[in-house]
This record gives structure tokens, C-alpha cells and sequence, in this order.
């Protein structure tokens, strides 16, 4: 197993001694180009659905990014595992597997700028810092990005670990090296330039309080401040076998519509709204704060008339109980409305047995499914099953593409 | 179960509502399981405010609001203590208070195979927390079994 794992991470850890060496995998972006003018710049990188650096992991997507101090050619690091989210923003990387020293971003009265990123299972820590990355071909000079768990910032405010959940600073407890946020805005929070949002952006002196931060110092996704290629990204994924799968490998296409390769083509277009949110009808019932989303690990939806798994014996509070094991698999369907009024009718999905997916060895299953917590108006989670067999593309908002204009999903 | 008469639920309903304008615009938060009166605790430290308090026939729910745009409710039973805290926003609200003695509980659930960074069902005796969202548009509920008071739907409780 270790060795096999050894391997996998062979597959994408690559270090690199200057960013030019580190190209990135992948197939080019398609040329075309008829003429004279510069080759298109290579927007295309490979991405795989394996256990992670936990092995452990299930329908989680990674790719590697190579960061750079800014400014330098030579301070660079290929990292490998970092998650690929449609359901974020921003490039953070567990401090732990970085072995450059990247400057912290000051604010205008000599703080330095650190961040509390909640996600939903807890919070991560660790101060905003300037990095130049390359995906690919596709560069970003002095992006912001969050280093987490860095030992230059170790006291977490309260009013951070308040937010509540688990600390996930480290890798064991955050599941990846890092997270490649590429949801269709560009920044984490909405309105941080003029509102000091509770529990997210500090300022750190001697101690941390609360801020307001200028856009330019929040945490982008880095896609939106590409030199090219930056109005959106394009998850390419093959179909997987319904029982599962190991080690399931695509691609991730940068820009639509700006090269050959990213075309929209004929794809159904959905308005996200300002939640990155669509409608979804689930029998009969209509659920507004849907969402499709690469960073969630199954199809999440309540139907009561489904089984779900029982707990393991001696393990009460295992997190089995909240996922569907059905004794024959289900083929179920949903429909999707975008925000522009346009639909994606009788969406069908397949729902399996968790518990038995769990016995085996695989890491990537179609058919993983489990129930929502209740949000306001109701969720259906479309998570990286939706991603398998498709081209699911995700414009930031306010580009403009042959499709129509960002912020949008379409596939 | 109690059972009230709807007469001192008014009277108790009105007291609320005095002793909540006294308050404004303090109050942030009151404590799951504790009375009422813990929102006074939380006061400076989120400036929030009352947006609005609403008997219903069962219970009697607080609408409070960060100035951040993160909402929580907060379900009050008619023996004046909190049975529900719920919550919707870009970020969570200060869940160690309003969660009090069961905030530790959110942290419970160790990385496990089936994790992800979306979903957090937590039963623990007669706590229920149910987290969920995405970055930029959280939500969450918490609430004690025991103290539901009778005809209450948890859909409600949002």
C-alpha cells in the first residue's frame, strides 16, 4: 500500500528547481492559431480523484500548483494535493508542506493580514501572503493566498475558533496539502472591504482583532488574476463505473471560450446567484439553496424514503448513519434552474450502497450519496459525482463568454 | 412537558419584550439550554442587534443580526429557556457562546473517510447540530431534544 501510495504521489509531487521547469501536466491547449503571434499559452493541467495525502480521501479532486516568492524564479515549490473546490475561493496551503518563506500582505497601518477560513466542518488559520503560482502555462503574480498553520501566527482569536468545528491546521486534520478555491467569484467574502466580518480577516499586531481588508489584500481565486485564460475554469472528468473507481484522472482547463480547447460549444448555461446558488426540484420539491459543487464528496439530498446506513457496531457516532444505504442501487432524478431562468430537466443520478463502497479499496464512487443538514430554503448538494462523465464549466462573475456571462455553471 | 396558559405566555412574552428593549441594541447572543436572560453575556464583542421577536403559538423566536450580515435565531420554550440557536450568514456567528456548554461537541467528529468540507451531523445525547453550506453562505442549527416543547416541527427551526 505504501508503496503504491509513493507512487500516486509521484504522479503529481514534483519538485521544481525554477517555475519554467515546472510546466504542469496535461494536454496543451490546442493551437490553431494561423499565422504568426506566440503559441497559446498551456491552459491545461491534469487533475486526479485519489485517497490524498491521508489516503483516506473519497471523490476528492487534487491537482498541483507551483508557487514562487514573488519576484523570483528560482524560490520555487511544485505542491502536490491540493483540492480542486468549485465551492470556494482562493489558494491556500498547509504551511507544513511549504519549504519557501512567502512575505505576509501588510495593511495600510502596518498589520499584518491573517485570515480565518470557516468551512463547514471547522476553521483554518494562518496569515494572507504574496506568492506568484503557476498552473499550467497560466501565471499570477504577487496573488494573495493563506498560508494555514504557519508558526509565525499561532494564537488563534477567539473569535476565530468560535466560529466553531475542528482546528484544521495541520494536513492530518485538513485532508490535502492545500485548496484551489474556483468558484465563480473571485473573492471569499462579499463585502470584507467596507464590513469587519466576524471571524475571517484579522489584523495582527501584538495581538489579532477584526478588520476590514481592501479587495486587493483578500484572498482571490487565483483563476481571476491570471495573466490569461482568467474568466473561468473548465473540470473535465471521465465517466466512472458505477461500484467505483481508483485513481481517476482529468483535467483542468483554464479560461472559456479564450482558446481552442475551452470552448463553450453548445453547453447549458446556469446563472449562479449571489450565494453561488441555483434552484434544484427534488420530488416535487423545490430547494433554493442548491448547489453543484467539486468540493462536495457525494450527492447530499433528504429523502426520507431512502435507508440510511446503520452505525457500526461499537461506533455510534460514525458519520455512516448520515449517508443512504439503499439494498438495490436507485436511479433517481433532479432538475436544475438557473438564476436566467434556464433549466437542466430530469437530471438523473444513481444512488448506491454506502456501506458497501466503504469495504472496498476505491476512492472515487458515482453513486456516494447522503443526507443534507436543512439550510434556509432547503439544499441539494451536487457534489463531485455530477462532475464524473461531464465538462462542467465555471465562469467568475462578470465574464463574458460565446455562452453568456458569468457568474455561471454550465455543462 | 409544561403546558402554559396563553395568558402567562403573553404576560412572559412581554416581560421578554421589555427586558429585550432595555437591551438594545447590546444583546448578541443567548446560550442553548440557558434562560433567556444569558443574552446580556455577549454584548460587546459582536455589536449586534435585535432585528425582531416574534411569539409563536409555541415558542418565541429572537432574530438577531451581525452587522456582518450573518443572522442567527434563537427559540426560546415557554419556561424561558433557549431550546434552538440556528444561524445563516457569510461566516458563523460566535458559536461558543450561543452554543455554550455544547459548543465542544462541534469539534467531536474527528477526519474520518467520509468527510468533506460541507457537512456536519452531530448527535450527541440530546444534542443535535447539523452544519452545512459553502463559503460564503453558511448556515447551521442546534437543539436539545429534551427540550422541545410539544407540537414544535423541526422544520421550523431554521
Amino acid at each position: 500500500m505504501a508503496s503504491v501510495h509513493a507512487l500516486r504521489f509521484g504522479l503529481l509531487g514534483v519538485l521544481c528547481v525554477s517555475a519554467a521547469a515546472c510546466g504542469g501536466g496535461g494536454g496543451g491547449g490546442g493551437g490553431g492559431a494561423s499565422g504568426g503571434g506566440p503559441p497559446p499559452t498551456n491552459n491545461t493541467t491534469s487533475v486526479i480523484v485519489d485517497a490524498g495525502p491521508l489516503n483516506m480521501s473519497v471523490n476528492t479532486l487534487f491537482t498541483s500548483v507551483t508557487v514562487c516568492v514573488p519576484g523570483s524564479t528560482t524560490s520555487c515549490q511544485t505542491i502536490d494535493h491540493i483540492q480542486v473546490d468549485t465551492g470556494s475561493y482562493g489558494l491556500r496551503i498547509l504551511a507544513s508542506v511549504l519549504t519557501l518563506t512567502l512575505p505576509v500582505e501588510t495593511l495600510a497601518n502596518g498589520n499584518s493580514l491573517a485570515e480565518c477560513t470557516q468551512f463547514v466542518d471547522g476553521f483554518s488559520w494562518g496569515p494572507v501572503a504574496a506568492a506568484d503560482i503557476q498552473i499550467a502555462g497560466e501565471t499570477a503574480h504577487s496573488l494573495p493566498v493563506q498560508v494555514i498553520g504557519d508558526s509565525r501566527f499561532t494564537n488563534i482569536p477567539a473569535g476565530c475558533s468560535g466560529t466553531g468545528g475542528t482546528e484544521e491546521d495541520t494536513v492530518s486534520a485538513f485532508g490535502a496539502n492545500g485548496i484551489l478555491g474556483i468558484g465563480p467569484f473571485e473573492l471569499d467574502c462579499g463585502d470584507c472591504d467596507t464590513v469587519a466580518t466576524h471571524g475571517l480577516y484579522y489584523a495582527c499586531a501584538t495581538s489579532c482583532t477584526e478588520t476590514a481588508v481592501p479587495n486587493n489584500l483578500q484572498v482571490p481565486n487565483p483563476v481571476t488574476h491570471f495573466d490569461a485564460d482568467n474568466n473561468g475554469a473548465i473540470v473535465v472528468l471521465p465517466a466512472v463505473a458505477a461500484g467505483g473507481a481508483s485513481d481517476v484522472m482529468g483535467s483542468l482547463i483554464f479560461g472559456i471560450d479564450t482558446q481552442s480547447d475551452n470552448a463553450s460549444g453548445s453547453q447549458t448555461v446556469l446563472t449562479v446567484n449571489d450565494n453561488a446558488e441555483l434552484l434544484m426540484t427534488f420530488n416535487g420539491q423545490p430547494l433554493a439553496n442548491s448547489f453543484i459543487d467539486s468540493g462536495s464528496n457525494g450527492i447530499y439530498f433528504n429523502d426520507p424514503s431512502i435507508a440510511t446506513c446503520p452505525a457500526p457496531p461499537g461506533d455510534p457516532s460514525s458519520q455512516i448513519v448520515n449517508f443512504y444505504c439503499p439494498t438495490s442501487t436507485l436511479n433517481l432524478e433532479v432538475s436544475i434552474q438557473g438564476m436566467n431562468g434556464a433549466m437542466a430537466n430530469s437530471v438523473t443520478f444513481e444512488v448506491g450502497n454506502a456501506e458497501t463502497m466503504l469495504q472496498s479499496s476505491f476512492d472515487a464512487f458515482p453513486q456516494l450519496a447522503g443526507t443534507i443538514p436543512p439550510g434556509n430554503a432547503g439544499s441539494f448538494d451536487y457534489g463531485l459525482p455530477f462532475f464524473y462523465g461531464k465538462r462542467v464549466a465555471v465562469a467568475v462573475q462578470g465574464a463574458t463568454t460565446t455562452a453568456g456571462t458569468g457568474p455561471y455553471i454550465a455543462f | 412537558m409544561p403546558i402554559f396558559h396563553s395568558d402567562d405566555f403573553k404576560r412572559a412574552a412581554l416581560g421578554g419584550a421589555l427586558l429585550i428593549a432595555a437591551l438594545i441594541p447590546q444583546i448578541a447572543s443567548a446560550t442553548l439550554g440557558q434562560p433567556e436572560i444569558t443574552v446580556q453575556t455577549d454584548v460587546a464583542r459582536s455589536h449586534a442587534a435585535i432585528k425582531s421577536s416574534e411569539d409563536r403559538s409555541s415558542y418565541r423566536v429572537h432574530e438577531i443580526q451581525l452587522p456582518s450580515g450573518t443572522v442567527m435565531r434563537e427559540f426560546v420554550a415557554p419556561n424561558g429557556n433557549v431550546f434552538a440557536v440556528a444561524w445563516q450568514g457569510p461566516t458563523r456567528p460566535d458559536l461558543r457562546q450561543a452554543l455554550g456548554q455544547y459548543f465542544d461537541a462541534y469539534s467531536s467528529a474527528s477526519r474520518s473517510k467520509l468527510s468533506d468540507r460541507r457537512h456536519v451531523q452531530i448527535r450527541q445525547g440530546d444534542l443535535v447540530l447539523q452544519s452545512g453550506g459553502h463559503m460564503r453562505a453558511l448556515s447551521g442549527r442546534a437543539y436539545l431534544l429534551s427540550a422541545i416543547p410539544s407540537g414544535v416541527n423541526i422544520g421550523e427551526l431554521h
